[in-house]
C-alpha cells in the first residue's frame, strides 16, 4: 500500500507538468484548430532560455524564469503572425509541418550552440524530504505540484470567472460570431499562440531541474501531452488536466507493477486504445467521422 | 491530362513522358562517374524516392494526415532482415514478403481512419503506432535484438547478382524504384487513383457518388504500406545494419518534410523532395544542428513561399509538369 501511494504521489507530480504541456497544446487547438507538433521544442526552448539567463547572464532563478516565460509569450505572438497567418488559407498539413519545422529550427538552434553535451540545471530549492505517515515528499514533487497547480487555479478562474475569459470563450464557441461583436479574432489567435507557448514554457522550467537539459528535451513531452490530451478528451481544457494527471500515475503503476518497460510506450498505448474504444476521451465531444 | 495541357507551352505531356522515361536511362551512368560515397547518396536518394512517394499517396493524394510510413518502414526492414538473417531466404523472395507485410501494416493503420478517426487523431494514433513499432523492435531481443540492431548478411544475391558493393545495390534498386514508382502512377491515373483524389476533395460527396470510399481508403493504405515497406527492404541492404533507432519520430518528420518540401500529391515532386531532403542535409552533417536547422528552414522557407512544393516551379516552365487527375 505505501509503495502504491508512494507511486502515485511521484505519478501525480509527473502528471502535474504533463496536465501543463496538455493544457498549452489546448488552448492553441481550441483557439485556432491547429495542433502544434513542434510543442515539444518549444518547451525544450522555455528551458534553455532560463538555463542561459541563470548560467551566463547570471539573473536569479525567478527573475530567469519569468524572462524565459515572456520571451516564449513573445515567441508565440511572432510565430503566429510570421509563420501560421501567411499560410492560413491553405490546408492542415501545412500547419501540422509549419509547427514541426519550427520547432525543428529551435532544436538543430539548441544543439549548434551547446553542442551534443548534456546538462545538469541548477537545483532550485533545496528543500529536504519530508514524511507524510511513510510517504516520502521530495522538495521536487512539493515544488512542482504547488506551481502547477497553483497556475491552474488562476487560469481556471480568468477563464470562468473574468470578462477575458468569458471573451475566449465565446471565440472558441464561434468566431463569426465574435467577430460581429467586435473581438478582434486574428489578435486573439496571436495571443492564444503566445499564451500556449508561454505555458509550455513554464512546463519546460519546472522540468529541466529534475531531468537533464538537451536539445531532445522536447519529442518524449510532446507526446505524453498529446496523449493528456486524447485521454481528457481532445479539446477539453478540464480534461486535458484530468488526463496528464492519470497519464502520470498509471506510467508509475504500470511501470512498477507490470513491467519496467511498459512505462516508455504508457502514452501510446493509452492513446491507441482510447481513440479506437472511445474516441471521445473522458470529457470530450464526438470527434469521428461517418460517411 | 493529354491534349488539353500541352496546347500553350513549350512542352507537350506526350514530350514529357519520353524525357521521364530517359531519367532513369540517364542515370544508368552515375555508377561510373560518381565515388562510393555519391553512389551511397544515390542509393539513399532512391530508397527515400520510394519512401516519399508511398507517403504521397497518403499525405497528398488522400489527403490524410497519417504518420504510419515509419511503422511501414521499419517493419519493412526488418521482415526483411529477420527472413534473411534467420531464413536464408533470398533477397529477392524477402523483398516481396516485406512488400506483403507492409501492406498488411497498412491495413491496420487504414483500420483507424475507417473507424473515422481523421486529421489531428489520425496523426496522433499513426504516430503511437510508429513509437509501438520502435518499442518491439527494441525490446524483441531475441529475434531484433534490440538496441544492436539486426546485421544483415554479407553474402545476399538479387538474381544472381552479389549486392557486394554499392554499384549493384545501385542497379537493383533503381530497377525497384522504377518499377514501383511507375506502377504507382499508373494506379493513381486509374479508376482506383481517381477515386482516392476524390475522396481528399470531399468524402461525402464521393461516396454519394456510389463510390464505396471505405474500399479507396484500404487500397491507399494498403499500396503505400507496401511501397514504402519496399523501401525498407532496400534501406536493410544499404545500411547493412537494421537498428530501432532509424525508425523514431525524426525519421517520419523527414519523410513528411520530403513530401512537402517536393509537392504534395505529386510523383515528380515525391522525388524532387527525396533528392532535396537526401543530399542537402548531408553537407551540414560535420557541425552539430545545423542539418536540423537547415532541414527547418528550408520547409518553412518552402512553406511560406512555394506551399505546393518545389514542383510547382515546373509548372511555372510548362504546366505539362501537372500531374492532373481531373479537371478543374
Amino acid at each position: 500500500m505505501d509503495i502504491f501511494l508512494q507511486l502515485t504521489l511521484s505519478g501525480l507530480s509527473q502528471g502535474a507538468i504533463f496536465a501543463l504541456i496538455a493544457l498549452s497544446l489546448t488552448v492553441v487547438y481550441r483557439a485556432t484548430t491547429i495542433v502544434n507538433f513542434g510543442h515539444g521544442d518549444f518547451v525544450m526552448a522555455g528551458a534553455f532560455f532560463v538555463y542561459v539567463l541563470v548560467i551566463y547572464v547570471e539573473l536569479p532563478y525567478v527573475f530567469a524564469a519569468i524572462s524565459a516565460v515572456l520571451i516564449m509569450l513573445g515567441m508565440g505572438l511572432g510565430v503566429s503572425r510570421g509563420f501560421i497567418d501567411p499560410i492560413k488559407a491553405g490546408p492542415h498539413i501545412g500547419f501540422a509541418m509549419m509547427s514541426i519545422s519550427l520547432g525543428y529550427v529551435l532544436r538543430g538552434g539548441a544543439r549548434f550552440l551547446w553542442g551534443r553535451e548534456v546538462f545538469p540545471m541548477p537545483r532550485v530549492f533545496d528543500i529536504e524530504p519530508f514524511f507524510i505517515g511513510n510517504l516520502v515528499v521530495t522538495g521536487d514533487v512539493l515544488f512542482i505540484s504547488a506551481i502547477v497547480a497553483v497556475f491552474l487555479l488562476i487560469f481556471f478562474f480568468i477563464f470562468y470567472r473574468t470578462t477575458t475569459g468569458v471573451i475566449i470563450q465565446a471565440v472558441y464557441q464561434s468566431e463569426r460570431g465574435a467577430t460581429l461583436i467586435g473581438v478582434n479574432v486574428r489578435a486573439f489567435h496571436q495571443s492564444m499562440w503566445g499564451v500556449g507557448l508561454a505555458m509550455g514554457a513554464l512546463a519546460g522550467i519546472l522540468i529541466a531541474p529534475i531531468s537533464l537539459l538537451h536539445p531532445d528535451l522536447g519529442a518524449t513531452f510532446l507526446i505524453r501531452g498529446f496523449a493528456a490530451m486524447t485521454l481528457g478528451g481532445f479539446g477539453s481544457l478540464g480534461g486535458a488536466v484530468v488526463g496528464g494527471l492519470l497519464l502520470g500515475v498509471a506510467e508509475q503503476l504500470f511501470g512498477f507493477y507490470i513491467n519496467s518497460s511498459l512505462q516508455d510506450i504508457t502514452a501510446y498505448l493509452i492513446i491507441v486504445a482510447v481513440l479506437v474504444i472511445r474516441p471521445a476521451g473522458l470529457f470530450g465531444r464526438t470527434v469521428t467521422v461517418r460517411v | 491530362m493529354e491534349k488539353k495541357n500541352g496546347n500553350t507551352s513549350l512542352i507537350t505531356s506526350n514530350q514529357l513522358r519520353w524525357f521521364y522515361y530517359l531519367v532513369p536511362v540517364a542515370a544508368l551512368i552515375i555508377p561510373f562517374v560518381a565515388n562510393e560515397y555519391l553512389l551511397w547518396i544515390v542509393n539513399a536518394i532512391l530508397v527515400y524516392t520510394l519512401v516519399t512517394v508511398g507517403f504521397n499517396i497518403i499525405i497528398g493524394n488522400l489527403g490524410q494526415l497519417a504518420f504510419a510510413n515509419t511503422a511501414f518502414f521499419g517493419i519493412g526492414a526488418y521482415t526483411s532482415a529477420i527472413l534473411m538473417v534467420y531464413g536464408g531466404v533470398p533477397y529477392t523472395l524477402s523483398i516481396l514478403m516485406s512488400a506483403i507485410v507492409g501492406g498488411l501494416a497498412g491495413f491496420l493503420a487504414s483500420v483507424t481512419a475507417l473507424r473515422g478517426i481523421r486529421l489531428y487523431y489520425l496523426a496522433i494514433i499513426t504516430l503511437a503506432f510508429g513509437e509501438l513499432m520502435r518499442w518491439v523492435y527494441l525490446h524483441g531481443d531475441d529475434v531484433t535484438k534490440g538496441s544492436d540492431g539486426l546485421r544483415i548478411p554479407d553474402d545476399i544475391f538479387f538474381l544472381g547478382i552479389p549486392l557486394d558493393s554499392e554499384v549493384p545495390k545501385f542497379f537493383v534498386f533503381l530497377l525497384l524504384a522504377v518499377l514501383l514508382v511507375k506502377a504507382t502512377s499508373n494506379l493513381m491515373r486509374s479508376r482506383i487513383g481517381r477515386a482516392i483524389v476524390a475522396i481528399r476533395e470531399n468524402e461525402a460527396t464521393t461516396a454519394s457518388l456510389g463510390i464505396h470510399t471505405a474500399r479507396y481508403i484500404v487500397l491507399a493504405f494498403v499500396w503505400s504500406g507496401s511501397v514504402v515497406g519496399v523501401a525498407g527492404a532496400m534501406f536493410a541492404v544499404l545500411t547493412e545494419r537494421v537498428l530501432p533507432e532509424a525508425f523514431g519520430l525524426t525519421e517520419v518528420i523527414i519523410h513528411f518534410g520530403m513530401v512537402l518540401v517536393g509537392g504534395t500529391g505529386s510523383i515528380v515532386g515525391s522525388v524532387i523532395g527525396a533528392i532535396t531532403l537526401t543530399t542537402l542535409p548531408e553537407y551540414f552533417r560535420q557541425f552539430p544542428g545545423m542539418d536540423e536547422l537547415f532541414f527547418g528552414i528550408i520547409i518553412v522557407l518552402v512553406l511560406l513561399f512555394l506551399p505546393k512544393g518545389i514542383v510547382s516551379l515546373l509548372w511555372r516552365i510548362s504546366p505539362a509538369f501537372k500531374e492532373r487527375y481531373y479537371r478543374d
